[in-house]
């Protein structure tokens, strides 16, 4: 048992900003553990992020490249690594915080016997194993958490480290993996619908946010934070209550369920700032707030606040800004 | 056919953080004092997903499954009041922890001898401590598939298909029965009682387990062991926005993000 691999799935040839957070926690880890740092691909169409991904400084790059894994389909995911960690014996697995990801290292750690060490902000390894420091309860509460025994399984949080920057040197080199499960599957994937593709930005790349929830009583308001975004620059975010009372689709919720985002201005309209929510964008720049309720949670997480009524703040807040980026345009 | 919903009880996820309160000895929260805890909000979404199957089938027996040191009966005869058949609770202070391999083998004796089990439904991961492993745990112990992050659950047959959501949307996925299925809170909320049925549930006593009922040994150490638990300080000041009215609010509010450099005219390009 020696050694640290990186697992990460690749979609639409597209390396997930995760990876090089990984990398930097991989690189942390690197001299408590040693035995080298191996990365694994997978998916169906590795493309540009096969190349990216082998100058990430990694003794080799392992690729599972197979058409059953173009779906996020845990338990084949799950498989192909499984049989990869059966043939490496890494001591230390690192696996981003989503969705897949998750259920992915749940999964191997059970098949595995290792100990997961899940969300962690912080994270060291000595004569006691692995050390860890994770938020709990929605973030109001952080943790530190001791998993003697190896191997070990890290899902570090995403944004909790820094992306690392590529190695200098060589490219790794490729190791092609045919993909065995060990067993046959008992899951299965149908069809797959993707929602809210249209003109929506990725809320995990925008550089400003304007979020709204359950303060705004009903989908129509958001046009008005979408024309905010858009004098910003940025894109429309929103609540679990939004989500799940389908105002907006699920691939705009920020939160512990959602995305979790850290871009350079967090604009929350009504959102009262429960911990499940603060969880996704607390590692934002900048948070301003504009809520009703003096007493909203989310006002002690801000840096700006404004008490009052959306419906007269943010037509005014828009108008201001539209006059004001239009007269330093022309100046 | 049969199902049963895991159920956990947890402190309310909205009590404000300066009412939370832990004991560092014991490396637990203390029960808020702010109110009475509540059933993990996935797992309601559970429940639901469990009532409107039957309202689709016609016919299910819906057994509530629930673990801990000590419960707040009124919370979980909730799950009777909608509409479970059954509320078994297995009590033993080795059951408020966290660690996941315990609670599975717990679940897994607790639903071996409920017996003759077609699905399992559980949220797709607590409020406290957010692993969503126990599910994936117990499908292991009980040698059954498990299809996670449901916000549709049908039955057809031998078989059960979910909608599971995406970041970018959804995908149908399907496994034979028995299975353990995790809902989202994409599926909706929990209906409420009525009265009428919350007065008839009154009366309804819960099964009570003990470890011993179902012969699950003493607590091995945990895998991953709480060191401490602490609450973090906020890390901002809040600027409060001073103005006449709303309107005037949100224009000063232009000009501060303006001025502080927040917001650049070439991020409106």
């Amino acid at each position: 048992m020696a050694g640290i691999l990186i697992h990460s799935a690749v979609e639409q040839g597209e390396l997930r900003a995760e990876f090089w957070e990984l990398v930097t926690v991989a690189r942390q880890l690197a001299p408590s553990v040693g035995g080298g740092l191996r990365v694994a691909l997978a998916g169906s169409q590795l493309g540009d992020a096969l190349e990216q991904a082998r100058r990430a400084g990694a003794a080799e790059v392992r690729v599972l490249e197979h058409a059953q894994l173009a779906d996020p389909w845990p338990e084949g995911h799950f498989e192909a690594l499984a049989a990869l960690c059966g043939r490496l014996d890494p001591e230390v697995v690192l696996v981003p915080r989503t969705p897949l990801g998750a259920e992915v290292a749940a999964r191997l750690a059970i098949r595995r016997g290792a100990s997961l060490v899940h969300d962690v902000t912080h994270v060291q390894k000595g004569a006691d194993g692995i050390t860890a420091t994770r938020p709990v309860f929605g973030g109001a509460v952080s943790a530190t958490v001791q998993a003697r025994r190896g191997p070990w399984v890290i899902v570090p949080r995403p944004h909790a480290f820094a992306a690392a920057a590529p190695a200098d040197g060589e490219a790794s080199p490729v190791v092609r993996e045919a993909f065995a499960p060990a067993t046959p599957p008992r899951t299965f994937c149908g069809a797959r619908t993707r929602q809210g593709s249209s003109g929506a930005k990725d809320i995990e790349k925008a550089r400003v946010l304007v979020s709204g929830g359950a303060g705004l009583g009903g989908p129509e308001p958001f046009r008005l934070l979408g024309e905010v975004a858009e004098l910003l620059g940025g894109a429309v975010a929103a609540s679990r209550v939004a989500v799940d009372a389908g105002w907006v689709p699920t691939s705009l919720q920020v939160g512990l369920t959602g995305r979790s985002v850290a871009p350079d201005l967090y604009l929350a309209v009504g959102i009262s700032g429960a911990t499940h929510h603060l969880a996704g964008c607390s590692s934002a720049q900048v948070i301003a707030v504009v809520n009703s309720d003096p007493a909203a949670p989310f006002f002690r997480l801000a840096n700006y606040g404004v008490v009052g009524d959306w419906k007269e703040v943010i037509p005014a807040f828009r108008d201001a800004l539209k006059e004001k980026l239009a007269t330093s345009r022309v100046a | 056919m049969r199902a049963v919903v895991c159920l956990k009880q947890v402190v309310d996820p909205l009590t404000p953080a300066t009412e939370l309160a832990l004991d560092r000895a014991a490396k637990k929260m203390k029960p808020a004092a702010a109110g009475p805890p509540v059933i993990n909000g996935y797992d309601e979404q559970a429940l639901e997903a469990a009532l409107r199957l039957r309202e689709s089938l016609g016919q299910l027996e819906i057994v509530a499954l629930s673990l801990g040191e000590r419960f707040h009966l009124d919370v979980m005869k909730r799950s009777l009041a909608v509409g479970a058949d059954q509320l078994v609770l297995v009590q033993d202070p080795s059951l408020d922890t966290p660690d996941s391999h315990r609670v599975a083998t717990a679940l897994a004796a607790a639903i071996r001898k409920i017996g003759a089990v077609d699905l399992v439904l559980c949220g797709r991961q607590a409020s406290d401590w957010d692993n969503a492993i126990v599910p994936l745990l117990l499908a292991e112990l009980l040698g059954m598939p498990c299809l996670t992050l449901a916000r549709r659950v049908s039955v057809q047959g031998a078989r059960v298909e979910i909608d599971r959501v995406l970041p970018d949307g959804s995908q149908t996925m399907w496994s034979e029965l028995p299975a353990v299925v995790t809902v989202t809170s994409e599926l909706g909320a929990l209906r409420m009682p009525t009265a009428r049925a919350r007065l008839a549930t009154a009366r309804i006593q819960p099964k009570l387990l003990t470890l011993a009922d179902l012969g699950v040994a003493a607590a091995e150490p945990p895998q991953v062991e709480v060191r401490d638990l602490s609450i973090p300080v906020a890390g901002r000041e809040c600027r409060f926005v001073e103005a006449a009215d709303g309107a005037a609010a949100g224009r000063r509010l232009a000009e501060i993000l303006m001025e502080a450099g927040v917001v650049r005219p070439e991020g409106a390009r």
